[in-house]
């Protein structure tokens, strides 16, 4: 499948510490890129590799099929970002600064600005000077100016930083539907999990500026996050059971007697019955889920 | 284009709040040397002859020292406001997520700093020289006039005097840039005003036809420094 941003081995350092290290990202056209990390994990580095903000050391970016150079400046026409908090020009006001902004994208379109502000819900504020907005407010504003010119794709640094609930789930829903009705892929970094868990179709974990893991969240669902777990005292008969009687093959030992089981086939009655006809001893059976929270921690934490 | 991103720095700087403080300038700069020469306020109180260095004895020496002063410093607060302030306050990562060669958006920058000033300077001093005139229609100066406005030689050597001065800002601006701080882009020009305008013993740099030259030629040295690695260097 093309990809509409690739990077390959990325690696920054300043002053020989490596800030990320190899780090291979993949987004599909069309999909929300959640990428995902602990404060200090590298993300913002990435991301600012990624709009050409800092050159990477080694390794490649690939963004509509183009390789990124330091001259790529077309690049910059079809995307839009925020990188760390937005910063505007303050004495302006919020429409002035999205208009300013129009004219160096090149972007003519007289109703654009009042659109954006709209979708944001920024019209009441439009006409004051930001430097009177608050902290939720430049946020949004933010967002209306990475937007604003219908970018192909949005780079967005913790975009929801500074907004209270309510407005998390406004910012949520206006993406989604900018992906599923305009068609824009989304790069959203977070290092709160359940921020992106209900948008993201494909998450990116990084840690300590390596890339631990990029998983499709379909597949998390499905395959990790529900699964049996068995105590038994005799654990060699057990396994024989599971895998010769009930033909299991999708399950691991994760210590002495105890088995986690991710076949679905079987339910656990079907699987004490089993156990019961053999011999086998059940101390304990239960039905577990984990949670994509328990799944991050397991990945940031294999990196230490 | 150029013309275009030099109009948006402008307006995105509030323009206005720096055309009504060179005005006031202008006029400030206007009624002192004005003073200076009709209302004796160089004026010894014991000789009643106006106390002047060597050299600074013709009210032009005076004009253009005062303005190249004033104006190299205003210089230095532009550029810095413009330029080294965009880099600390974050707007210029900003200006560096647009598809504008980064180069050409600094030249922009600095451009629009310079014609600002070298249009304000011309202005200021045509205005100065003019009042003095006239006032020479009515009183007797302190200091003799030695310039002639009918001359086509003296709009040139006005035109050149303030290309020198205001292309020196740069020299400040990179020292700013450099250092990362608005304050030490203002201590520059007026260091540079020391090293520049002031008399030492004999040696005067002013009324040296090399010296101009070295200076703009060294000053557009440092502005191409201040632009050559902006496509590569990591923005923080």
């Amino acid at each position: 499948m093309p990809y509409i941003l690739q990077t390959s081995q990325l690696t920054k350092k300043i002053r020989n510490k490596e800030l990320v290290s190899d780090v291979d990202i993949h987004i599909s056209k069309g999909e929300i890129y959640g990428f995902l990390g602990p404060n200090g994990a590298g993300k913002t580095t990435v991301m600012k590799m990624i709009t050409n903000l800092w050159k990477p050391d080694r390794g490649s970016i690939e963004i509509f099929g183009e390789m990124l150079t330091p001259h790529s400046y077309e690049i910059l026409k079809r995307m839009g970002s925020i990188i760390e908090l937005p910063v505007f020009y303050d004495h302006m006001t919020g429409r002035e600064n999205l208009t300013l902004h129009c004219e160096y994208m090149g972007y003519y379109n007289v109703s654009s600005v009042k659109d954006a502000l709209q979708m944001l819900g920024l019209d009441a504020a439009a006409d004051q000077p930001v430097r009177s907005y608050s902290l939720g407010m430049k946020e949004r504003l933010g967002i209306a100016r990475a937007v604003i010119c219908k970018p192909e794709i949005l780079i967005l640094d913790e975009p929801t930083n500074g907004l209270d609930p309510v407005g998390m789930k406004q910012i949520r829903e206006l993406l989604k539907t900018l992906c599923s009705e305009y068609g824009i892929t989304i790069m959203i970094s977070s290092h709160i999990l359940s921020e992106i868990e209900s948008i993201a179709d494909m998450v990116g974990i990084i840690d300590h500026g390596r890339m631990m893991r990029e998983v499709r969240m379909r597949d998390i669902e499905e395959i990790n996050l529900n699964y049996m777990e068995l105590a038994v005292l005799d654990e060699r008969k057990a396994a024989y059971v599971l895998t010769e009687k009930l033909g299991l093959a999708n399950f691991k030992i994760i210590d002495s007697g105890r088995f986690r089981i991710y076949d679905r086939s079987v339910s656990s009655g079907q699987l004490s019955k089993a156990l019961a006809l053999n011999d086998v001893e059940v101390v304990a059976i239960g039905k577990k889920t984990e949670t994509l929270e328990d799944y991050f921690l397991k990945m940031t934490g294999e990196a230490k | 284009m150029m013309l275009k991103l030099i109009k948006l720095e402008w307006k995105k700087n509030n323009i206005a709040k720096y055309i009504r403080n060179v005005v006031i300038l202008a006029a400030v700069l206007c009624l002192f040397l004005f003073a200076l020469c009709y209302l004796g306020i160089a004026d010894s109180p014991d000789t009643g002859i106006p106390d002047a260095a060597p050299g600074n004895d013709m009210i032009s020496s005076s004009i253009e020292l005062f303005t190249s002063m004033a104006f190299l410093v205003f210089t230095g607060v532009m550029l810095s406001g413009f330029i080294v302030s965009s880099y600390n306050n974050k707007t210029m990562n900003l200006m560096f997520l647009y598809p504008i060669k980064r180069q050409k958006v600094l030249v922009s920058q600095m451009l629009a700093v310079w014609i600002f000033n070298f249009t304000a300077l011309v202005a200021t001093k045509l205005l100065i020289y003019g009042c003095v005139l006239l006032g020479s229609q009515f009183m007797v100066s302190s200091f003799p006039l030695d310039y002639n406005m009918a001359e086509p030689g003296f709009y040139v050597q006005l035109l050149v005097r303030s290309i020198v001065t205001v292309t020196m800002g740069f020299i400040a601006l990179f020292i700013g840039m450099a250092m990362k701080s608005s304050k030490a882009t203002i201590v520059a020009s007026f260091l540079l005003i020391l090293l520049t305008q002031a008399n030492m013993g004999d040696l005067t740099f002013r009324d040296n036809a090399v010296i101009p030259v070295i200076l703009t030629v060294v000053s557009l040295v440092f502005a191409f420094l201040s632009v050559r690695e902006a496509e590569t260097k990591d923005l923080n």
